[in-house]
């Protein structure tokens, strides 16, 4: 009896802890196929000379494609404007998007539309947003310029792509554009989740609009702001396309990203050992920046 | 066999159901500028002519032609033919992607019909045939003749003469105390070196691989630098502007000067009507410098069927048919028949294409050329232009690559 009963439930403990695993198993098997696959490919290839047009030259050449890019200057103007660029355009979306949630929480007329048009410079594609911000930024015919010189803003049509100056501040303009739907829509349903009597019961004690906010508002809503910020850095850093549409990196290297820099070395002059490793840097760099900002939010938020 | 008894049975079927079958496919990649193509005509005319094979045309954008050519030869998906042009060649030999077609050329009866020498200007760097011509252009300045008129101005035959005329042009026509007119649309961006080469590579003793650094070349990048930050006969935007800009500038009288091809001479003449007109570049540093715009086929070297291939690229290039190719893109037909019946063009524009052969010129056979052309020029000159870099630096780096 005890032979025969115990053969199926040994039968079902082994299934219970083989099923996962087998389960899980083709979606483990894409993943170490599609990213990282080409992940160590991409390192293998960084420590060799492989340029694309010489396909039978493929010389192990250890860390000499670091080095290089460490003694170049093009990959410090592009780190510098790496730095810039996320340190700007993430805090600018994450206040602005903060300020369209509070806004959309609030009761209006009209509201659905308002939540709903608020999506758009999130939905639309990358490459449609470069040229119509092309196009908004132009110095003969845009807009930007069209409305400040009748503003009386400005005296001469300013070439906003074109002046190494202003074109990095003006991709980040864009860029913020583009992204700050996606943290307004993210705060927003963070807000909805708050329970309103937290709000009434602080009301009662007396505490400003001020205070809520403060005590309330920010920690229900820290948990998704810290998440967002997470995704969005790693969006933003690895983001190339809005600028390689509006400028390709140029006027010279006044808008060259890390990112741009490897996409530019690899696919325009075919040199994937050492677009690799400006890739494989720039990884190493920003998995730094991941793991620092989530131990100190991580604590922070706890 | 899997691959061949499974095009058999698609084959069979595809037979069954009573379509068209082909025996081959050529896939073709080109790039035209102009929405409306008659690729489908040259096409459909093709498949008539020869019903054992289908031609799979696509157009692929020009800013990024070459990355997807190249990755496609590299990644084992490159078309079986495509247009191309000389300053990719060395490149592709070296990938070996190109099949030669010395052979089949030596059999085609249509190769006389060619025009002279051209076939001859576009040997590969070892010495064999890739590349069958099927389009030319001759780069000439374009200029405003009712502007001209209006201050009493003559069409600049040397760089000095440019400047002052495109600084008398340089002007606010509207008294508010902008710019609207600019001398020169000069492109900065991508494609632009033919302009930059044209105020540099005319002087004596200075081209891309040798005196580049010299006194004679770095003062051709000043001349540049200077019309744009001392003059101001550059619209603000050149150092960012590509083709779009500087045509689309040039047509609505946001300048009075470029430099293009005959290409853009039917929009320009469409907008413009008769205040367009066009003239060979000014004489620099004491020699002319004009680029030779070429337009090939190639059958690549993976072709499926590269008689095919052949078939299909040597059809662009006969009589009637590269008529019709040229019409689309706006260029001029290399078969002699076609170009002694060319109507397509007004007379003054072939007219300043024919009067600048004499001294157009083709980029250095090198694979260094292809990085020179997307990266290496539009970077440097930028940096120059913005007052980043000295021209000096700008020369002594593209000579740098030269030398590599």
């Amino acid at each position: 009896m005890t032979h025969v009963s115990e053969t199926p439930k040994h039968r079902a403990s082994l299934g219970r802890q083989v099923l996962p695993y087998a389960m899980l198993t083709p979606a483990v098997l894409v993943t170490l196929a599609i990213v990282f696959f080409p992940m160590l490919q991409t390192a293998w290839m960084s420590l060799h000379e492989y340029v694309l047009f010489r396909p039978n030259d493929f010389t192990w050449v250890g860390l000499d494609n670091f080095k290089a890019a460490l003694n170049d200057e093009v990959f410090w103007i592009s780190l510098k404007h790496t730095i810039i660029w996320m340190c700007t355009t993430i805090p600018a979306q994450l206040l602005l998007g903060l300020v369209t949630a509070l806004l959309l929480n609030q009761e209006f007329p009209w509201r659905p539309v308002a939540r709903a048009l608020i999506i758009i410079p999130w939905a639309l594609p990358s490459v449609v947003i470069a040229l119509m911000w092309v196009w908004i930024y132009d110095s003969n015919y845009g807009i930007a310029n069209e409305f400040l010189l009748r503003m009386g803003l400005i005296q001469q049509a300013i070439p906003w792509l074109a002046d190494p100056d202003t074109a990095l501040a003006s991709i980040i303009l864009t860029l913020t554009w583009q992204g700050f739907p996606f943290f307004a829509v993210m705060i927003l349903a963070g807000l909805q989740s708050i329970p309103q009597s937290y709000y009434e019961a602080a009301s009662i004690d007396g505490a400003s609009a001020w205070r809520q906010f403060w005590h309330i508002t920010l920690p229900g809503i820290s948990g998704v702001m810290m998440t967002a910020v997470l995704l969005r850095m790693i969006w933003v850093a690895n983001s190339f396309d809005v600028i390689f549409v509006m400028t390709g990196g140029g006027p010279g290297y006044a808008t060259h990203t890390l990112p741009l820099y490897a996409f530019i070395k690899a696919r325009t002059n075919l040199d994937f050992g050492y677009g690799s490793a400006i890739a494989v840097l720039f990884t190493l760099l920003l998995m730094v920046v991941v793991v620092f900002y989530l131990k100190r939010t991580g604590k922070a938020v706890s | 066999m899997k691959f061949k008894t499974l095009t058999g049975i698609a084959s069979t079927l595809a037979l069954c159901a009573g379509m068209a079958s082909a025996d081959s496919t050529v896939r073709f990649w080109y790039h035209f500028d102009n929405a409306d193509n008659p690729m489908d005509a040259l096409v459909a005319a093709f498949e008539e002519a020869n019903p054992d094979i289908t031609v799979e045309a696509e157009n692929i954008p020009w800013n990024s032609y070459y990355d997807q050519l190249y990755t496609a030869v590299i990644g084992g998906n490159a078309p079986d033919a495509a247009m191309v042009k000389m300053f990719a060649q060395p490149r592709l030999v070296e990938m070996g992607a190109l099949a030669p077609i010395d052979d089949w050329l030596a059999d085609w009866d249509g190769a006389d019909g060619l025009q002279d020498n051209l076939i001859e200007l576009t040997k590969g760097p070892d010495g064999q045939q890739y590349y069958l011509p099927v389009q030319y252009v001759v780069l000439y300045l374009y200029y405003r003749p009712d502007m001209f008129e209006e201050l009493g101005l003559s069409v600049p035959t040397t760089c000095d003469e440019f400047r002052e005329t495109a600084k008398a042009l340089t002007r606010d026509t509207d008294g508010d105390g902008q710019t609207d007119v600019y001398g020169f649309g000069f492109r900065g961006a991508k494609g632009g070196h033919d302009h930059w080469a044209t105020f540099t590579l005319g002087a004596e003793g200075v081209s891309l691989t040798e005196g580049l650094t010299s006194e004679a070349g770095v003062a051709g990048t000043q001349f540049v630098a200077d019309l744009f930050q001392q003059d101001g006969v550059f619209p603000p935007s050149a150092p960012n502007d590509g083709f779009q800009e500087i045509i689309g500038a040039f047509k609505a009288g946001k300048t009075a000067m470029t430099i293009h091809h005959i290409g853009s001479a039917n929009g320009m003449v469409e907008a413009l009507g008769d205040n367009v007109s066009a003239a060979p570049v000014p004489e620099c540093g004491g020699g002319r410098w004009t680029a030779f715009g070429d337009e090939s086929t190639a059958v690549l070297s993976s072709a499926e069927d590269p008689e095919a291939a052949w078939k299909w690229i040597t059809f662009l290039s006969t009589e009637g048919n590269n008529t019709m190719f040229n019409e689309a893109t706006g260029q001029l037909p290399v078969v002699k028949a076609d170009s002694e019946s060319w109507t397509l063009h007004p007379q003054r524009f072939v007219q300043a294409t024919v009067d600048s052969l004499p001294f157009a010129e083709m980029l250095p056979n090198s694979s260094a050329t292809a990085d020179f052309v997307n990266t290496a020029w539009p970077t440097n000159m930028q940096r120059v232009l913005t007052g980043d870099i000295e021209p000096a630096e700008m020369n002594a780096k593209i000579e740098e690559l030269f030398a590599e």
